[in-house]
């Protein structure tokens, strides 16, 4: 990378001297820019192929105790230290530095850490049982099936890397090797060490400010698709002791041609429930019946936003309490 | 910016993380401050290792601080933010103020933003609030209320006046200028 960025800062310079010749009122893009670009692309690839990657740690400037400390205090929270450098340990690296100590002739290798295996578990239980309480309490109506798509959205290893790592853990994990699933396991480590230093209210706190911040501005639909909508509205309507869902079409328009749109109401006891449009009847109802139940379900598109400022009623016990 | 940023990288203004709408993080998370110990140009970074540092340690626990002396060579500050963004920043001749100054730029950005070329100075995930348009979308409400075959709708909004109906209007228009003028010289 440090190539691509030394070769395109000459470039820049270079083409600011040529941009001093060529006449003032020319605004396009020149015909050599894309090319360059291609060319410093290629280039780029190349160099980072053959490269490795100098870890962090590696550098003269690298206090790792330092380094863990400013960790806790970044993210506002109280660790012990103790707990929370365990945390970042990997029972991979201590494997890996076992066999180098057996390479180097130490018949019984000993290394003065511990893994972060017990916290990694805790960590998953909480996650899951804080998210699941804070997503009941901000969408009571979601049925089940969609709180449980939900939360697995939120705690899927790919979104837990993502936060994982703009946490800053990548550069102190002590690992064999770094990948998405080694930097969501810190983070679930990290909930563990923050649980068994600062207790239950802390760490609701901290998977409420970094975990369900996510669902911020996401389009609920997205995350939990609706698998046949018109049963499920169908189903919704028995069991809230509402009348038989009806359809009917409210306007159609260029029928029989590739342009056709259907407008189709469902009306239960002749009150509109949910409007829809789609290229044939079929779509339409689809679409009309996810409209009516995002409205019964409370995830409609102008839902309010979600509050991140719910605190923790009760002690977590048997099951964890949250009040507005 | 302008047409010399093109191999700038590039993007749109972001807050990391949704950062804020839970807690705020300090996206700064280490920075190194080099200097040499009796060069002149490191004179305004000796004085804020000196005076400030201290302090900016203590208000900020979240930033590592490293300091690295280096003989004869300009001082330098190096950046380093929690999206794995590195910025080294020129501090050449700089006074503590001005170093002050850049960093708490520093402080208070989430990455490089002199090395981003900001493609607009908004970004939304959620471009249109109205949805997808329909034909019945934007529909005058009087139109429900229309008994179909119509003959005013039934006809093509396009229809040009025919060269007679021009003509017989040309006509009407002598006319009255005609009458016009026998009115004024009446008068």
């Amino acid at each position: 990378m440090s190539f691509y960025f030394k070769t395109s800062r000459l470039l820049v310079s270079r083409c600011n001297s040529i941009a001093l010749q060529v006449p003032k009122n020319v605004r396009n893009i020149k015909r050599w820019v894309a090319p360059t670009l291609r060319e410093l692309n290629k280039r780029s690839k190349n160099v980072s192929s053959n490269e490795e990657i100098q870890k962090r740690s590696t550098f003269i400037e690298w206090n790792y105790n330092s380094e863990v400390f400013a960790f806790g205090k970044r993210l506002q929270e109280n660790f012990n230290l103790v707990t929370l450098q365990r945390a970042f340990v990997h029972s991979s690296f201590i494997t890996q530095e076992e066999n180098r100590q057996k390479q180097l002739g130490i018949e019984n290798p000993e290394i003065m850490l511990q893994d972060n295996d017990s916290l990694i578990t805790a960590g998953q239980r909480l996650l899951f049982d804080y998210v699941t309480a804070f997503l009941e309490h901000s969408l009571p109506k979601v049925p089940d099936e969609g709180i449980r798509a939900f939360t697995t959205y939120l705690t899927s290893i790919s979104n837990l890397a993502v936060i994982s790592k703009n946490l800053g853990t990548f550069d102190l994990i002590l690992s064999d090797n770094i990948d998405d699933l080694t930097l969501a396991n810190t983070l679930l480590a990290l909930i563990g060490a923050l649980h068994e230093s600062s207790g239950d209210e802390k760490t609701y706190l901290f998977v409420r400010d970094f975990i369900c911040t996510q669902l911020n501005q996401k389009d609920l639909y997205e995350i939990w698709e609706i698998s046949s909508p018109f049963e499920s509205l169908r189903s919704y309507c028995l069991q809230n002791k509402l009348a038989v869902p009806e359809c009917r079409i409210i306007g159609e328009t260029a029928k029989n041609t590739v342009l056709s749109a259907f407008h189709v109401g469902i009306y239960s006891k002749k009150i509109l429930i949910g409007q829809g449009f789609g290229e044939d009847v079929e779509t339409a109802i689809q679409t009309a019946s996810i409209k009516a139940l995002r409205k019964f379900y409370g995830i409609s598109d102008n839902m309010r936003p979600f509050d991140f400022r719910i605190k923790l009623e009760n002690k977590y016990s048997e099951k964890v309490k949250l009040n507005g | 910016m302008s047409n010399s940023h093109l191999f700038l990288k590039s993007g749109f203004p972001r807050a990391p993380l949704q950062n804020g709408v839970g807690r705020y993080i300090c996206q700064l998370q280490r920075i190194t401050l080099k200097f040499c110990k009796n060069n002149g140009s490191s004179r305004g970074m000796r004085e804020f290792i000196e005076k400030q540092l201290i302090d900016f340690a203590k208000e900020n626990p979240g930033t590592v601080v490293y300091v690295k002396p280096r003989r004869h060579r300009t001082p330098v500050i190096v950046a380093e933010y929690l999206n794995g963004d590195r910025e080294w920043h020129n501090c050449r001749n700089l006074s503590k103020e001005e170093i002050t100054q850049w960093i708490t730029l520093m402080k208070t950005q989430n990455g490089s933003s002199s090395s981003l070329r900001l493609r607009k100075m908004w970004h939304t995930d959620m471009p249109s609030i109205q949805g997808p348009w329909t034909p019945f979308t934007l529909k005058n409400p009087a139109s429900n209320l229309v008994i179909f075959p119509n003959e005013e709708l039934s006809k093509p909004l396009d229809v040009e006046k025919s060269a007679t109906e021009k003509l017989i209007e040309l006509f009407r228009e002598q006319r009255l200028s005609e009458g016009k003028l026998e009115e004024n010289r009446g008068n």
